[in-house]
């Protein structure tokens, strides 16, 4: 259905803000964390979501910060890699990679696994899995199992494993990623999980419109950035939050054989924000050789890490940037490769605008392509201090209800 | 009988590649083609994807002389490829060689069969022949 002319009321519900945006207006709000979000928003913005039907009210939450899985594969190059893909596309974060084979060397997590997938195999192959597997799952301890492998093992994966649900095989018969059936699963599980949240599930009261992911709706919006910002390409997105930081990148910006018709792709890392997660911030942080280099280059000490001060929150803010440009490079590199030296833009978004001057940024980012890239490489750092990205997004996405 | 195959290395030979896969098809095989570029760990993943009993890699270009030498050492990591028939064939060294060395070399690296510029439809013919005697035994 084409959207009507009827203004739209905006609302994006963060680990630490909360954005509330009107055609005329936008405002941020710190959280209250003793209310009810609902209760804080009526609080905080009452007036403004009483002018507004439930109708032409859109919300988007990242604040749970996303799901976990653990995959079982049969081989890194097919299986297991396509897998990965599709689950960090989805906005899930994993925790570990097991390959089959090999699955008794393993050990158990000890947290409880959001989900595990099993996968492995083209249709025409089958006995890929046998007690090893039953055995290990027996010992873990996760919410939902879904098995994505050759079909001709569904029946036997379905007989011994109790709530499984099986997906058509990620791998077709030329042994090519076969991404739709997984990756809708793993979208909903992960929509599911935001309105199975208490505070999140009264959030109905006040729209009638499904609550989306955030990471979700600002992937949307690059295909349409050039419409806001003179962006060139290729370029990263960063949204760095209190709870987690998301990075949207294109995919001509990775080498990979693996064929999608996605144009972007995104990542987010849960457990890198400066509020929430500010502790796992701190311990990657330590364990990165570079930063006490960096840390000397921003005249502080590691004491700062002790401070709570709006100097010791930028300090993190910049530390996030530079992490997670760790986590994409070569040195450090967590899933993805991507070609730094060849993006021209790097945009950031989320509640870093509202920390960070642009030279605070871009010294930050030239640090990194020197001591990383031994690189002189200066790409153009925009700052979407405006939320314009989101709502870019949140229009987009109501346009297509 | 389904058989993985493509270039192995740094080698972008197509063409050879492309009328392996349809002789093989011809014959009734069932063929998982990797194209060119194919990294040795990818050939062994994809027969253990796909229950392959036959891995068919072809280089044009020499390249396989260097990956050939990873062979022994990376099926070793598996643990039920055993009984996949190695077969390689192309222009398998840089410059000339005497065939019977490098054919010694390069089973001694792990393969079953070497077609050392042997033309597609004779190596496919020793192919048939090997599956029959191991059918045999």
């Amino acid at each position: 259905m084409v959207s009507d002319s009827k203004e739209k009321l905006l609302i994006d519900v963060g680990s630490t803000y909360f954005k509330v945006s009107t055609a005329a207006t936008i405002e941020q709000h710190l959280r209250d964390f003793n209310k009810d979000i609902l209760d804080d928003l009526r609080s905080k913005c009452g007036e403004i979501i009483s002018r507004f039907e439930k109708d032409d009210v859109h919300i988007c939450s990242s604040a749970n910060g996303g799901l976990s899985t653990l995959i079982i594969g049969v081989t890194n190059s097919f299986s297991l890699k396509y897998a990965t893909n599709i689950a960090f596309n989805s906005g899930i974060n994993i925790i570990d990679t097991i390959l089959y084979q090999d699955i008794e060397v393993y050990s158990l997590p000890s947290d409880l696994i959001d989900v595990v997938i099993i996968v492995g195999g083209v249709d025409t192959h089958a006995e890929l899995f046998s007690e090893g597997l039953y055995n290990y799952l027996a010992q873990l301890n996760y919410s939902n199992l879904v098995f994505a492998g050759s079909a001709q093992d569904a029946a036997q994966i379905e007989e011994n494993l109790e709530n499984v649900v099986v997906l058509p095989n990620i791998v077709d018969d030329r042994l090519h990623i076969v991404e739709e059936h997984l990756k809708d699963y793993l979208t909903n599980l992960y929509q599911q999980d935001i309105e199975g949240k208490e505070d999140i599930k009264h959030l109905y009261d006040i729209t009638a419109n499904q609550i989306f992911s955030t990471p979700y709706i600002v992937n949307r919006a690059l295909p349409m950035i050039a419409a806001r910002f003179s962006v060139a390409n290729p370029f990263i997105l960063l949204d760095i939050g209190g709870a987690t930081t998301d990075i949207h990148y294109s995919k001509d910006l990775v080498d990979d054989n693996i064929v999608t018709e996605n144009e972007y792709d995104r990542l987010v890392f849960k457990r890198l924000g400066v509020y929430k997660s500010k502790q796992s911030l701190i311990l990657a942080a330590q364990d990165n050789e570079f930063v006490y280099e960096l840390l000397m280059h921003l005249k502080v000490t590691e004491n700062i890490f002790e401070e709570q001060s709006e100097k010791a929150t930028k300090i993190l803010m910049q530390l996030a940037i530079f992490l997670v440009l760790c986590k994409i490079s070569h040195y450090k590199k967590t899933y993805i490769n991507l070609k730094l030296l060849a993006i021209n833009s790097i945009v950031l978004t989320g509640g870093i605008t509202k920390v960070l001057t642009v030279e605070e940024i871009e010294m930050i980012i030239a640090f990194f392509y020197k001591k990383i890239l031994t690189s002189d490489h200066n790409p153009v750092t925009i700052l979407d201090s405006n939320y314009d990205i989101w709502t870019l997004g949140a229009m987009g996405n109501q346009s297509c209800q | 009988m389904k058989v993985v195959t493509g270039v192995v290395g740094n080698d972008i030979h197509v063409v050879a590649n492309r009328l392996i896969d349809l002789s093989l098809q011809a014959r009734g095989y069932e063929v998982f083609n990797l194209g060119v570029n194919t990294h040795l760990e990818e050939f062994f993943d994809a027969a253990v994807e796909t229950g392959a009993e036959v891995l068919m890699i072809s280089s044009l270009n020499g390249e396989a002389e260097g990956w050939g030498r990873e062979v022994k050492l990376l099926k070793a990591k598996y643990k039920n490829l055993d009984d996949l028939i190695m077969m390689i064939g192309g222009n398998l060294v840089v410059g000339s060689g005497n065939t019977e060395d490098i054919v010694a070399r390069y089973k001694k690296y792990g393969f079953d069969l070497v077609c050392h510029q042997v033309d597609l439809n004779t190596g496919l013919d020793l192919l048939q022949d090997l599956l029959e005697e191991r059918c045999k035994s």
